[in-house]
């Protein structure tokens, strides 16, 4: 009877996952959707007049899971999330939450994709795998069918009126709250992931290098460098030269210690705080240096355009660092100098 | 024996030093750390990429939207290193460029907007903690690492313009100034 095509679903703003190849079959031709307490979602309609499922209500009435081709949802990161991915049935969240929840770990870019909107439901241009098996045969009888699912679609909405502006106003502050609360989770992930470790791994060193009395000599050693403004010009100038730059860049790491260090200075008295501005500058110089090729593939560039960009990031680097730090000393002035 | 038992202390105190300091950063820097970087995902999130695109098409056409503002709004809105994508609506030569003032934005303005690369963050955070240790309000520093790099980003993002032209002659290849539309 009815005809289905394969429909590409990609992460909306926000989003994760995707993107998924949806393929109806004669066995698997229905959409469910979870959402609003059974409020049809705005996706709905395009993906059953694209894809030609059948729409199925997942708050009136339930359907056998080997039935199922795709699973739309608006989870918030609690449960929902995690089910159907778990059940390795294509989900769809139109909230933008990630990996979370306890069925987390079941929360595959192969299965699921969040965020989604009109925007990013389209016909699939058959070269990618459906991720449900069998394809099936086109045929363009199907449009009228999809007009007619996308009108009855529309009758429903109708039909249930003015209960609309509410579900309407709940679906959107829960959108808000999912947000929100996928902001967090991402935020705790990068304090768990990279800030702590990085604190620790710091920590340890200056432990070593205060408890060990290291601290002071150590000091003493950098003290011409980082403790004027001539020595912290060298410094800058020098970590900026052309191939050097490459090798003290990666994860900042040497910036961050120094940086570290030299606060633990200014902290303890032995630089001045009129200094600080200059040695932000001075210690980033050479930022970034390692990450040319990486960074110019993130832009699309060229295989010509990152062999001549690596080279030549590397001497505006070594030829603006001095400038650089020269408007760092100019903008201090007024900085810190009661002290 | 007293030896041993020096040497043991003495042991024990390189780490309890580390650990104090351990936990005076995860006590004052964590807690505002974590709130800003909520809200600023937040904001990322409801504002979306699609509209962050827009900005830089517009953005491509003269050296001041180039490397001053686009690196600017990327960075604050995509962080390191996804503010970097941002130059894929560059011609080809102006891509190092680009690179060159976005990458410099993202360690600038990471001061006040410390969402944009926290895994660098302790650059700025190790100088800052140093002064707030004084009794000092650390914001004007971040104020005018900020204001300072915008400037400074420009410088470095315009004079990539040359060093590329320069190096471009040096190999002996010729990179499109023209913007070629992407299928």
């Amino acid at each position: 009877m009815a005809e289905y095509r394969a429909i590409r679903v990609e992460k909306g703003s926000g989003g994760f996952g995707g993107p998924l190849t949806i393929q109806g079959t004669e066995q698997k031709n229905k959409v469910m959707y979870i959402t609003g307490g059974g409020v049809a979602p705005e996706i709905l309609n395009k993906i059953v007049e694209l894809s030609g499922l059948e729409p199925v209500n997942g708050f009136k009435t339930s359907c056998p899971e080997d039935q199922l081709a795709l699973v739309i949802i608006d989870c918030g990161g609690t449960l929902r999330c995690g089910l159907y991915p778990k059940k390795r049935i294509p989900t769809i969240n139109i909230n933008p939450v990630g990996k979370a929840g306890p069925l987390a770990q079941f929360i595959k870019e192969d299965i699921y994709v969040s965020g989604v909107t009109d925007a990013n439901i389209s016909l699939a241009d058959g070269s990618e795998a459906p991720a449900a098996a069998a394809p099936a045969e086109e045929a363009p009888a199907e449009e009228k069918k999809g007009i007619d699912t996308s009108k009855k679609l529309s009758e429903q909405m109708a039909e249930s009126g003015k209960g609309n502006v509410l579900a309407k106003i709940g679906l959107g502050a829960g959108k808000v709250v999912a947000t929100f609360n996928q902001a967090a989770r991402d935020a705790v992930q990068t304090c768990i992931g990279t800030l702590l470790p990085f604190m620790a791994f710091v920590s340890m060193l200056i432990g070593i290098i205060n408890g060990t009395g290291f601290g002071t000599f150590f000091s003493t050693l950098l003290q011409p460098l980082l403790g004027n403004v001539f020595g912290l010009m060298i410094l800058g100038i020098v970590c900026a030269i052309p191939g050097l730059s490459a090798i003290l860049g990666p994860g900042a790491v040497i910036s961050q210690i120094l940086g570290s260090i030299m606060g633990a200075e200014i902290a303890a008295g032995r630089i001045s705080p009129h200094l600080a501005l200059v040695g932000l500058f001075a210690l980033n110089c050479h930022a970034a240096c390692d990450f040319i090729p990486v960074g110019l593939g993130l832009a699309e560039a060229e295989t010509e355009t990152v062999e001549v960009g690596v080279v030549s990031v590397m001497y505006s680097r070594f030829i603006t660092s001095w400038i650089r730090i020269l408007l760092a000393i100019v903008f201090s002035i007024g900085l810190y100098t009661a002290v | 024996m007293d030896f041993l038992v020096k040497f043991a202390s003495a042991f024990m105190s390189v780490f309890q030093a580390g650990g104090a300091n351990f936990v005076s950063w995860v006590t004052g820097i964590i807690p505002t750390i974590l709130m800003l970087l909520v809200m600023m995902n937040a904001i990322i999130a409801l504002i979306g990429d699609e509209r962050i695109e827009v900005i830089a098409k517009f953005c491509t056409s003269n050296p001041i939207t180039r490397y001053a503002v686009l690196p600017w709004v990327s960075a604050f809105m995509l962080g390191n290193p996804m503010a970097l994508s941002m130059g894929k609506f560059m011609p080809e030569f102006y891509k190092p460029s680009y690179y060159a003032s976005a990458s410099y934005h993202c360690h600038t303005n990471s001061g006040i907007f410390p969402h944009i690369n926290p895994s660098e963050i302790m650059i700025y955070l190790g100088i800052a903690q140093g002064v707030t240790a004084l009794g000092l309000d650390s914001t004007p520093l971040a104020l005018r690492y900020m204001l300072v790099g915008f400037i400074a980003n420009f410088i470095s993002g315009w004079a990539t313009d040359f060093t590329t032209a320069f190096v471009q002659k040096q190999q002996g290849i010729k990179l499109s100034k023209e913007l070629i539309a992407k299928a």
